[in-house]
């Protein structure tokens, strides 16, 4: 018996070793993509560096300093090389290193999607149990009619119309920022509740769309659960419907959910874009897309890494989850 | 039981919510939050390549000399800063100065000549690739542009000091101005790693202002520099830019007073704005303008061979002129600017008012004159097309628009039917900033809508200047050779009464030649909260003396 | 009996709407279809050289709106025509109606603009004068016959010959009022009946924006552009899943791994970030919208057809036809295809509704389609900046991509149940 149990975790092992190493040629070739994509594409990261008050010079030494003026494959070899030593090199317009840059924006990109998350998830969970009761009853239309119709939301909608609500027209929330100027001034308690006020809008516009998601996956799966002719019998044999709920419906509805959730806390991590702009939040998001319009390379570059390192991640321990709940399938997702 | 423990807690966030809304804002007294819609990167003046990061730097750093506006001459005026006072030998090739001698630090070390030095070594040094490298032609300079020190600079003593001009050039005040920074933090510095370096340092500043925090991405916060002569224990004690990227919420945050001052107000906004009783509005007539770009070379000639051939639409006088008429630049100054503004006719601001030419009027609206000359260039109608054509050659082209511009948007909206009505098909076409720029400055372009914003005082050489390797900024490749000579003699003569004069004659050969369509000055638009007092607004900027700033 | 409205019930009743209000587009149209035919008898080079797009536009849906009725008679017992309204088909119809027949529904070019100070964010209903102009009388011929009708039928951008008035005083001159202006018109200028001007009304259903353009026409164009975009990334979707998973499934092996880690590369790549920068390296004309949309989705499309070809490789059936001697492309037609159109449909419809918000994002952050095109993405980031002074501008196109991505998911759902009997309740 405890040999074969260490076999199997021998071969999860070797298979979750063989991930990781797929894992780092995908992210390998996705750097290799963007460097070149970004190169070969018009605009020009010394563009800022030429207007009317400055000298022309100026963007010709900036050029050079970015190391523009060698040829594509040189620049490629730097780059590898300076990679391998964990170096993304420097964000044209911080003028720090990239892991730096990065490294002020995605602690709270990584707290505020995982907030979410957890919104998202027992939020879905609740008013799935709210209509678990009576499956096709008035409550159930209610709310499943509801959450297609706010799946069916652009999130810029919610974000503006919540705006319009609640900051504009109640004045009970900011309409942008993440804390006050006196943060420094509060003391801990009222500097969680300063953050609270400024997250209230952003989470719900986030929100929104992931709870009609989980919603109706456990719905549906508790309702095909509830189906099954195991359930059957058990209600046969006299089993209380409380204790069918609990003990065996909702646990067997719930696996399926994983994988889903896995994808999509992966997408929140790249996601929040929106909101982070409606509400003006300091996240990757917005740093990513100013990356991006302003040629900064390295820092796009190194943005992607890091969201799809992001992305893999959730993707794999999602995967890992599910593993340890059914070890059947080990060797179907590892591959 | 489990109820109870929900509705508990929904009990005590809904209290801990109520407590903290409700009332509006907390106003804090001397403190002043004005908006910016991006952030700064540095707030180091040798790397404040914005607006924003010029603002904020100019009131941490201290300059030699500070400037003023005349509103009767639409002249800037100098008085002094960091130099009490000063000297120019007899023929302007040298000034001596005398620094002020109770100028400190933030870190108690005194502000010094060394320091003034300093400041020019490292703004010239190439390696450092500060705005202003490049910009030394009155100096002494090696090859490279770096100021030659030893033959420059003559320190007398710690508060003295003599700056030599190379002979023959026009120099002035505006050849020493910019801010000033310390020697001593970062003498060490190596100059090849000085622009990653320099982040690594806590700024060391002296002017009317320190910085107090930076939060990235959400706010810079300034408290006064009680130690500074500028300081009046009346004036405001913070000032904080907060940053808010999206126009709207700006506006709502101005409406609900969490932020006391915002700028660049779009005119439909303005009269629902009007009605807050708290807020006080104030514009700021335009140095910024609009036009419509027509490339007269053909693009395609000049990016394969660098050959000057005439563009095959725009190369005429005449097709420019028409197309100029042709334009309602009225209707859409009235209906997107409100009239906050004026319809341009040269390149010369209204603010500077002994040198605009006002006896020159702006072309006025007139399709049926634009169709005469159109037809006297020899462009007739196809009756089937219903589209002008010469030789075969139908004339259509493309307007290149960068994107993200609702004002531009907007205008060439309304000149592409201002065109169709002549029989000029014209495309319009959204490029990302980015690649419009990077287009529009080797000028591929064959037309494109943008803006300039005019330097004080006005620098025309660069934007209509024939040799184009001198004047980058002449996208439309516009040439004339009594424009150049004019040009020239601007940029050495030194009475502000001739180059008015000449001011005048070349606003005259651009009104004529209509090198681009220019369509209107842009006035600033902004609001600020009734709290502030002394504010006072010159073309040089809502900050500008904002340390005299105090709150009732 | 009762009356139970059915498809077919609501495709007469939006056609003859459309046929009542537009008479005369229509009639002119039907006019403008003979003198074009007699035309190419009589000058064959001439009326070719005027067919394009925007010509054959108007004549094909006033052509189509007397085919649908005979459409709906041949094919009278077919199921669908049959199925009782609901919501889904209901949205379905009135959008392809839209899309055929666009200039007739719309009536009016939808980039249509003049005399900003009258028609800018006008609400809706709004009703404005309309001062009509003496054009200069042609030489009675074959071909300015064929140019006044086509001027009536194919709608412009702009028109010089009427000028929009909040009022018009008929006095030495004739006088237009224009919010705040005025202009005097010499009388000989003016189109005169009976002494006095001759001034109509100019109605606008749903209000106009910022240009003083008709936003119902704007809405009825964009349902055009909303559906192109999103059938059109949806098929480049669907040929790269279908064929990169076919090429990788098949053969298996190195290639498979290859094509495998690729896509995987893609998934890794957060989508937004994607599609932003290539719209902003690469610009973001209409093609490029709906590349980057399509490259963007086909990942998914792809594992399903890739697992599906791989789990029928192993399956007897296929043994067997591949040992009587099917070649690929018969396998991939015959026996992959029919098993994996199921899942792909359902997924295409769900992807369909995930481009329309995509692209509806897209225009939010200022890098979609633009004003060039009048697409419903782009209407709403337009309206955002009016939001205080012109709520129609932002709810009318709102409503619109609302319906549409709720019917589109119903449709997905409803598509899921057919294939997947299983799941019917």
């Amino acid at each position: 018996m405890i040999k074969e149990k260490s076999a199997d975790w021998n071969s999860i092992f070797i298979l979750l070793l063989k991930r990781v190493l797929t894992s780092v040629i995908v992210l390998f070739l996705m750097i290799t993509f963007l460097f070149f994509l970004l190169r070969i594409a018009p605009g020009d990261p010394s563009q800022k560096f030429v207007s009317p008050d400055l000298s022309p010079r100026l963007a010709a030494m900036v050029r050079q300093s970015f190391d523009l003026n060698s040829s594509l494959l040189d620049q490629y070899k730097t780059f590898i090389l300076n990679l391998i030593k964990g170096d993304f090199g420097i964000s044209y317009t911080y003028r720090i290193p990239v892991i730096q840059v990065i490294g002020e924006f995605l602690p709270f990109t990584i707290i505020f999607s995982l907030i979410c998350f957890i919104i998202q998830l027992s939020a879905g969970f609740l008013l799935a149990l709210f209509v678990v009761k009576k499956i096709n009853g008035t409550r159930d239309k209610i709310i499943s009619q509801t959450s297609i119709m706010v799946y069916a939301l652009p999130s810029f909608v919610i974000g503006v119309a919540l705006i319009f609500i609640f900051s504009v027209l109640l004045n009970i929330f900011p309409s942008s920022g993440l804390s006050s100027f006196d943060f420094d001034s509060f003391n801990f308690f009222q500097k969680m509740i300063d953050y609270a006020r400024h997250m209230v809008l952003p989470l719900i516009t986030l929100s929104l769309g992931g709870i009609a998601v989980y919603y109706k996956y456990l719905r549906d799966n508790l309702e095909e659960v509830y189906n099954k002719s195991f359930v059957e019998n058990l209600r046969a044999h006299g089993f209380e419907e409380k204790v069918i709920t609990k003990k065996h419906v909702i646990p067997n509805a719930i696996s399926p959910l994983i994988a889903v959730a896995g994808v999509e806390l992966g997408l929140l991590f790249g996601g929040a874009l929106i909101t982070e702009v409606i509400f003006a939040l300091p996240g990757m998001g917005r740093l990513t897309i100013n990356a991006i319009l302003s040629r900064d390379y390295p820092l796009v570059i190194g943005c992607t890494f890091v969201s799809g390192v992001l992305i893999i991640i959730t993707n794999l321990t999602a995967d890992l989850i599910k593993a340890k709940m059914d070890k059947r399938i080990v060797k179907g997702i590892l591959n | 039981m489990r109820n109870k423990l929900l509705l508990s807690i929904l009990l005590i966030f809904s209290i801990l919510f109520l407590s903290s809304c409700g009332k509006k804002v907390p106003v804090r007294q001397n403190r002043v939050v004005a908006a910016i819609s991006s952030d700064i990167e540095s707030t180091n003046p040798l790397f404040a390549f914005n607006i924003d990061e010029g603002t904020i730097s100019e009131l941490l750093y201290l300059s030699l000399v500070q400037h003023g506006w005349n509103f009767s001459t639409g002249n800037m005026t100098t008085s002094p800063m960091l130099a009490k006072s000063w000297d120019w030998n007899k023929d302007s090739s040298s000034i001596t100065l005398n620094l002020r001698d109770d100028v400190k630090w933030s870190d108690g070390q005194p502000v010094t000549a060394a320091d003034v030095i300093f400041s020019f070594d490292v703004y010239s040094d190439p390696l450092v690739q500060s705005r202003l490298y490049g910009s030394f032609k009155d100096f002494y300079t090696d090859t490279s542009m770096h100021v030659d020190l030893k033959k420059t600079f003559n320190e007398i003593s710690p508060y003295k000091l003599t700056i030599n001009f190379k002979k023959n050039t026009p120099a002035s005040f505006y050849d020493i101005d910019f801010p000033i920074i310390p020697e001593h933090v970062y003498k060490n510095v190596s100059r090849k790693d000085f622009v990653t370096a320099e982040k690594e340092i806590k700024p060391v500043t002296d002017g009317p202002f320190e910085l107090a925090s930076w939060n990235k991405n959400q706010s810079i916060i300034l408290s006064a520099n009680t130690k500074s002569f500028l300081y009046n224990s009346n004036d405001i004690e913070e000032l904080i830019f907060k940053i808010v990227p999206d126009y709207y919420s700006q506006l709502t945050q101005l409406k609900r007073g969490e932020i006391d001052f915002m700028q660049d107000i779009r005119a439909d906004d303005y009269p629902l704005l009007k009605r807050q009783d708290d807020l006080n509005f104030t514009s700021l007539k335009g140095r910024e303008y609009d036009y419509v770009g027509w490339n007269n070379l053909d693009p395609e000639v000049y990016k394969q061979s660098k050959k000057i051939v005439p563009n095959k639409l725009f190369g005429s006088v005449v097709v420019r002129t028409a197309l100029t008429y042709a334009i309602n630049r009225g209707e859409i100054l009235h209906e997107f600017l409100d009239n906050h503004g004026e319809v341009a006719f040269g390149p010369v601001a209204p603010i500077f008012s002994s040198a605009v030419d006002t006896s020159l009027k702006p072309l006025p609206y007139s399709p049926e004159k634009a169709k005469q000359l159109l037809a006297s260039a020899g462009w007739k109608e196809n009756k089937s097309t219903g589209l002008l054509e010469k030789n075969g050659r139908v004339f259509s082209f493309t307007l290149d628009i960068p994107s993200g511009n609702p004002r531009r948007e907007f205008a060439a909206t309304v000149i592409q039917n201002n065109l169709r009505e002549i029989g000029i098909k014209m495309n319009i076409e959204k490029l990302e900033p980015e690649v419009f720029f990077q287009k529009m400055f080797a000028r591929e372009l064959n037309a494109w809508m943008a803006g300039w914003s005019v330097s004080i005082p006005p620098d025309l050489k660069q934007f209509w200047y024939s040799k184009l390797d001198d004047a980058p900024l002449n996208v439309a490749s516009y040439q004339n050779k009594t424009a150049d000579n004019l040009l020239d003699e601007i940029e050495s003569s030194r009475s502000e009464n001739v180059k008015d004069e000449l001011y005048k004659k070349f606003q005259e050969i651009i009104y004529k030649d209509n090198p681009v369509t220019f369509l209107y000055w842009i006035d600033n638009l902004m609001a600020y909260n009734k709290r502030i007092k002394n504010f006072q607004l010159t073309p040089l900027g809502p900050f500008h003396h904002c340390w005299n700033w105090s709150i009732r | 009996m009762r009356f139970i409205p059915k498809v077919w019930h609501l495709i007469i009743l939006i056609a003859a709407v459309i046929v009542l209000l537009r008479y005369n587009i229509f009639i002119n149209s039907m006019l403008l279809w003979i003198q074009t035919i007699r035309l190419i008898f009589i000058s064959p080079h001439f009326a070719f050289s005027q067919i394009d797009f925007q010509f054959l536009d108007p004549l094909f849906s006033s052509a189509l709106i007397i085919i649908i009725p005979a459409i709906i008679l041949l094919r009278h017992g077919s199921k669908f025509l049959q199925k009782k309204i609901d919501f889904t088909s209901a949205v379905i119809i009135i959008l392809s109606i839209f899309f055929f027949l666009a200039p007739l529904a719309a009536g009016s070019n939808p980039e249509f603009q003049k005399n900003l100070s009258v028609t800018k964010l006008l609400p809706p209903f709004s009703r404005i004068k309309v001062l009509h102009l003496k054009s200069e009388p042609d030489v009675v011929s074959d071909q300015n016959y064929f140019f006044f009708l086509k001027d009536l039928v194919v709608k412009r951008s702009f028109d010089e010959s009427i000028v929009f008035a909040d009022s018009v005083v008929n006095a030495s001159n004739v006088i237009c009022y224009q919010g705040g202006f005025s202009i005097e018109f010499p009388k000989e200028r003016v189109e005169f009946h009976n002494g006095s001007p001759v001034v109509t009304t100019k109605f606008f259903l749903l209000g106009t924006d910022e240009y003083g353009r008709d936003i119902f026409s704007r809405l009825i164009y964009g349902a055009r552009i909303s559906l192109f975009v999103g059938l059109g990334s949806v098929l480049v979707s669907l040929l790269l899943g279908v064929s990169l998973g076919f090429l990788a499934g098949y053969p298996g092996g190195i290639i498979d791994s290859m094509i495998s880690r690729i896509t995987d590369m893609f998934l890794a790549f957060p989508v937004i970030f994607f599609i932003i920068l290539i719209i902003a390296l690469f610009g973001n004309s209409i093609v490029s919208v709906i590349f980057v949309l399509g490259f963007s989705g086909w990942m998914s499309l792809f594992k399903i057809v890739r697992g599906e070809v791989i789990s029928l490789k192993n399956k007897d059936y296929f043994i067997s036809a591949r040992l009587i001697g099917l070649t690929k492309t018969k396998l991939l037609t015959k026996e992959i295809l029919p098993v994996i159109t199921a899942p792909v449909i359902v997924n295409l419809v769900f992807q369909y509704g995930n481009v329309i918000l995509a692209e509806a994002a897209l225009s939010y952050l200022g890098l979609g389609t633009g004003s060039s095109y009048p697409s419903w993405g782009a209407m709403i980031e337009a309206g955002q900046n009016y939001l205080s002074q012109a709520w129609w501008m932002i709810l009318f196109p709102g409503l619109a991509l609302f319906f549409t991505l709720l019917a589109a998911n119903n449709l997905g759902k409803d598509i899921n149940v057919y294939f997947n009997p299983r799941l019917e309740r």
